[in-house]
């Protein structure tokens, strides 16, 4: 049976021989600090007895020591639930798994009355979960106390009852009533019925655990399958009331399996290969974030490191980039998934190929040198029609004892990507100005590609650019690396890369000016020059700015397009701006005020000279005259004309038009009324006058 | 029914569960997170955990699911989306890219993280943004000489990021001292889009391009044009980051350390979770989200706001702004906030000066220029919310008794008016009277 396992395990990888490999690592110090960092106490104890139980299962797996100090709290709260009668089997068995972890003081007492209870639970049980909780429960407690009388008298009649629950293809039901089949639920099944099976106080019907495990091959025929050969189980409903991912679904089908198989003799018709997926699928997700998911991750490779099925041993390679200047080692490193040692075994390296090439394997067959100092196989030196580049290595694990084959699986050839690195060696650098016609050089210059020269060339559009140089690689082969690119820079940031070709052993570009004016969009000026080459097996790769070549390149016709627009610097668009203030009119200019002030006598000048000119021809005033009433005519109007003229001095000072056209209004009334009067008086007396 | 009861006691929560960032009720933040794979809810869980421990309900649902939604009644369901699903062609639900756009045109946040082989659905989103991803699928960036030095991965596509956009606002005061390590594809911006920022980019060695095929033609993308990790803030300002990686936001990149090519330095740990949670508090609105209140003008010695201001008069301008600190309003300190005195043009822009509290202010005197002027204060600055502020006032010419009177260059007019005038009386009188 277990030679047919191995066989048809050998035949199945050497099928998938041909797909993508990846390394698997096994557990390390990287989850045991994760662990601490996860499983952190609030207060002195974790918030319910199922977190304490798995943050406490977790240090145990991974063998953490300074774990935080909550055995007193949690004890207490064990007892707690254990006492109370309200507890349910969920909480009993949480409880009881914490125990069997910190190994409180419990009384027997409570432990018989718990062991009654769940037996009730038990008897008379029609849901899976209740099933799962007490009979774990009752193992928990067998293993605690060993005089308590656990044992089940119809365990026949149980099995049947819960494998009544099951599916046709493997999958199980949480309760009769629900017609939902979940594969986590399976998972819970088979842990259950390997407690029936350790609980029975007679041997349980062989048939029955033959159906069983066949069941259990049917529900891994529903295994899912990633690309880098990790097997793992899905919820199919997502419905359900609690959804599980494949996560804790694989973790529950693991633990049912696991549980199982170490409760019944003979083997379980499984492919050492899906085991070993499976564990390629927990150690595939790495670090997980949650609790939960850590938890199960490591609870499941626990029981993964100790089935009775097959253990998985994983290859691994601490380096997959190996250096051939530096001469490092391959070292493969084979460990069971918590990474303890594996038996005694012999790694061969059966082949390597070129990544990508089907070609055949580019070394012979040998087997790896043992270090047990390290634990590590060596293969000392590479050999040597090894040169540098990805390849594909494919290793197989030999068990030294045949015993141990039956016990482990190793999957057969594991191939595994290696990357062999080198410095690559430059030579016959040179760049060279050629006269387009001829091809007759003009400027030549060696350049040495790993030192700091710059060149400085100039050239116009009539003219060629010529790059050549040769690559060889440390077993002295021509060498093309992926990225091999030069790149001119215009001052103005305009960039134009070429993919420098390769013509049978030397790297030859020729940049043809005139063909490319178009392209450069007329720009005549500096350009820097820039040559990168690169690849992931180059360990010196070079990002060198070899020069600058001064183009002078025709003028630009209309129509030629012009170059892209570059994009804003953010630096500067975000700025500040400058300050703007205003620029006030200037007030007019204005002479001294002694200059107004002397005209201001220029003006009054011709008023002096007026009076002086009345006094002067012996101005008199007899014309005035003597009657009472005329008197009174010609005062009034003098002073009318004083008011009017006040009236303006007025208008100019302080008052508006309106006011101002307002009083001259009543004045001129006034001043027409005695203004004729006075004049009609002096005309009237002139009469006479001329008359007499 | 008990499903309708609830739906019925949740109608009048509406309103207070679907705002986008608003000053008035800026906590309480809802995040809808959609996946390709569940599993990322563990392997990305540190990120999430940093989010949730600022106070964010993140809301986990496969993209595909088909009860996921935006809006529900015209309003959102959440502040942000956080899309972890490159290789989603379609949503589930309703949402599809105008729901996306939609929801950030409203002032919603968005996280975009794409992955070799991301959809087109993916790539639409981010080309909305201004972000163009390397139209090759399998291309991934790749730089020879700015790796992360790792002993399992030799093929340099694990990059060593450093070089960061300058701007404590979007990444912190913090310097980030270890590379920030990312893999995956490179993505160009849209010189049309001035609005898009890189945040991360690739060293000048780097180019986008399958790796495991020969090239032949330049790959469209190169150099530190490649941008690896950029972001957007909208003119509304939502704000919107886009990653070419989605590995970078993992645990492994966050816990993983870093050694980069040539460089002696070993660090402990990546610069992954400073860069990406800094990165979120700005996504999220918890820096650089700033509000203008209390804007005051009045004339020099004066306390109350005029309808109108003269020509010449000496004013007082002052503003107070704030800043979101993820709890508070924290007062904003800065040099450079400026405000214009605005007719067509600016005829006077300023910088104000501060009490480092918060009150910005400054004094100028209004220009010679009668017309409808305007106070406005523009504030653009990289990485922080633009404030717009204006506000209108009319500035009026010199009434006609405001000029200045009895000018002494005048007084010569004066002097003639006046002596006329007596003259005219002398005249008069004489003239009349004279015999």
């Amino acid at each position: 049976m277990a030679r047919n396992l191995v066989g048809s395990l050998v035949l199945v990888l050497a099928i998938s021989l041909c797909e993508a490999a990846s390394i698997f690592q096994p557990i390390s110090e990287s989850h045991r600090s994760a662990a601490l960092e996860l499983f952190t106490p609030a207060d002195g104890s974790f918030g319910s007895l199922e977190e304490t139980y798995e943050a406490l299962r977790t240090f145990g797996i991974l063998g953490i020591q300074k774990k935080p100090d909550i055995g007193t709290g949690s004890c207490q709260s064990v007892s707690e639930t254990l006492e109370s009668s309200s507890s349910t089997t969920k909480d009993l068995f949480f409880a009881l798994k914490v125990n069997s972890i910190l190994e409180c003081k419990i009384d027997e007492a409570i432990f018989q009355d718990i062991t009654s209870r769940l037996k009730a639970v038990v008897n008379d049980g029609n849901s899976l979960l209740d099933f799962y909780y007490s009979i774990s429960s009752l193992v928990l407690i067998k293993d605690q106390n060993s005089r308590v009388d656990v044992l089940l008298g119809d365990a026949d009649g149980i099995f049947r009852s819960i494998k009544a629950l099951s599916q046709s293809d493997g999958r199980w039901r949480y309760s009769s009533s629900n017609p939902e089949s979940s594969t986590y639920a399976a998972g819970l099944a088979l842990e259950a019925l390997a407690g029936v099976i350790s609980l029975a106080s007679s041997e349980i019907d062989h048939s029955l655990i033959v159906t069983l495990k066949n069941d259990i091959v049917k529900l891994f025929d529903s295994i899912e399958k990633y690309d880098d050969g990790s097997f793992y189980f899905d919820e199919k409903l997502v419905d359900a009331r609690e959804h599980h991912g494949p996560l804790s679904t694989t973790s529950a089908v693991i633990r049912g399996l696991t549980a199982f198989a170490s409760v019944t003799s003979g083997t379980i018709n499984l492919s050492g290969n899906k085991i070993l997926g499976l564990a390629k699928f927990f150690l595939g997700i790495g670090i997980p974030g949650n609790s939960k998911d850590f938890f199960n991750q490591i609870d499941s490779l626990a029981c993964l490191e100790s089935n009775r099925v097959s253990v998985p041993l994983i290859l691994s390679l601490p380096a997959t980039v190996l250096s051939l200047t530096k001469k490092d080692q391959l070292k493969v490193k084979v460990d069971t998934v918590l990474g303890s040692s594996a038996p005694p075994l012999t790694v061969k390296l059966m082949q390597a190929f070129i990544s990508g090439s089907k070609d055949s394997s580019v070394i012979e067959t040998q087997e790896l040198r043992f270090d047990p100092e390290n634990a590590v196989h060596l293969l000392d030196v590479l050999p040597k029609s090894v040169d540098v580049g990805n390849y594909i290595f494919v290793f197989e694990i030999v068990l030294h004892d045949s015993v141990d084959k039956k016990v482990y699986t190793t999957g057969g050839q594991t191939q595994v990507p290696l990357f062999v690195t080198g410095v690559i060696k430059t030579d016959n650098a040179e760049i060279a100005v050629l006269d387009s016609d001829l091809g007759s050089i003009e400027t030549q210059k060696k350049l040495d590609l790993a030192g700091e020269t710059s060149v400085s060339l100039s050239a116009n559009h009539l003219q060629k650019l010529r790059l050549s140089f040769q690559l060889t690689t440390p077993r002295g082969k021509f060498f093309k690396p992926h990225q091999v690119f030069l790149k001119l820079r215009h001052e103005t940031e305009v960039e134009h890369i070429f993919v420098v070709g390769n013509s049978g052993k030397q790297f030859e570009i020729i940049l043809d000016f005139l063909g490319l004016v178009e392209k450069f969009f007329y720009l005549s000026g500096q350009y820097d020059i820039q040559l990168t080459v690169g690849d992931a097996v180059m360990e010196n790769s070079i990002l060198r700015a070899v020069g600058h070549v001064e183009l002078d390149l025709p003028e630009a016709p209309e129509k030629a397009p012009h170059p892209p627009a570059r994009p804003v610097d953010p630096y500067s668009r975000y700025g500040p701006k400058a300050e703007i203030t205003h620029i006030f009119r200037a007030p007019e200019k204005r002479p001294p005020k002694e200059l107004s002030l002397a005209f201001l006598g220029l003006t009054l000048l011709p008023f002096v000279g007026f009076l002086i000119g009345l006094l002067h021809i012996g101005v008199n005033l007899k014309n005035f005259p003597t009657s009472a009433v005329p008197v009174t005519f010609a005062i009034l109007f003098h002073l009318g004309i004083a008011a009017v003229l006040l009236l303006y001095a007025l208008f100019w000072l302080k008052w508006d038009l309106f006011t101002t056209l307002k009083t001259l209004g009543f004045l001129g009334a006034f001043l027409m009324f005695v203004g004729h009067r006075t004049l009609s008086h002096l005309a009237s007396t002139s009469a006479k006058l001329k008359s007499a | 029914m008990s499903k309708l009861h609830l739906f019925l006691t949740l109608i009048p929560l509406l309103p207070f569960l679907c705002t986008s960032f608003s000053p008035e009720n800026p906590s309480s933040r809802r995040v809808l997170v959609l996946f390709d794979d569940l599993a990322l809810k563990s392997s990305h869980s540190l990120y999430f955990k940093s989010l949730q421990s600022r106070g964010f309900e993140l809301d986990f649902k496969l993209s595909d699911d088909p009860k996921i939604g935006l809006q529900r009644y015209g309003q959102y369901l959440y502040d942000g989306l956080i899309l972890f699903c490159p290789t989603t062609e379609r949503f589930g639900g309703s949402i599809d890219l105008t729901a996306i756009l939609d929801f950030v045109d409203s002032g919603h946040d968005l996280i975009v993280a794409a992955d070799t082989n991301a959809s087109d659905l993916i790539r639409e989103i981010s080309t909305e943004c201004g972000v163009d991803f390397d139209e090759d699928p399998a291309a991934l960036v790749t730089d020879h000489t700015k790796y992360a030095v790792s002993e399992t991965d030799g093929d340099h596509t694990l990059l060593a990021g450093d070089d960061f956009i300058e701007s404590n606002v979007i990444l912190g005061s913090k310097k980030i001292e270890a590379p920030v390590l990312f893999q995956g594809i490179g993505h160009s911006l849209s010189p049309t889009n001035n609005l898009v920022l890189k945040v991360l980019s690739a060293s000048p060695s780097a180019y986008s391009a399958n790796p495991n095929s020969k090239l032949s033609n330049p790959p469209s993308l190169t150099g530190s044009a490649i941008s690896l990790v950029s972001i957007l803030q909208a003119r509304n300002n939502a704000r919107i980051l886009i990653s070419g990686s989605l590995s970078m936001f993992s645990n492994r990149f966050f816990r993983s350390g870093v050694r980069k090519a040539g460089s002696p330095t070993k660090y402990e740990k990546s610069g992954n979770e400073q860069f990406l949670t800094e990165l979120s508090k700005w996504v999220f609105h918890e820096r650089g989200h700033l509000k203008a209140v209390n804007v005051q003008h009045h004339k020099a010695g004066e306390a109350n706001e005029p309808a109108m201001y003269r020509i010449n008069d000496d004013l007082e301008y002052s503003v107070e702004i704030f800043e979101w600190s993820g709890r508070s309003w924290e007062p904003f300190v800065a040099d450079d906030v400026q405000v214009q005195f605005y007719m067509m043009s600016p005829y006077v822009l300023k910088t104000l000066s501060t009490d480092k509290k918060g009150h910005y202010f400054t004094a100028f005197k209004v220009p010679d220029v009668y017309g409808v002027f305007q106070f406005k204060l523009e504030y653009q600055r990289l990485g922080y919310t633009s404030l717009s502020l204006s506000k209108q006032i009319p500035v009026r010419p010199y009434r006609h008794n405001e000029y200045e009177r009895f000018i002494p260059a005048a007084y010569p007019y004066y002097g003639a008016a006046f002596s006329m005038m007596a003259g005219f009386f002398m005249f008069t009188a004489v003239h009349l009277f004279n015999k």
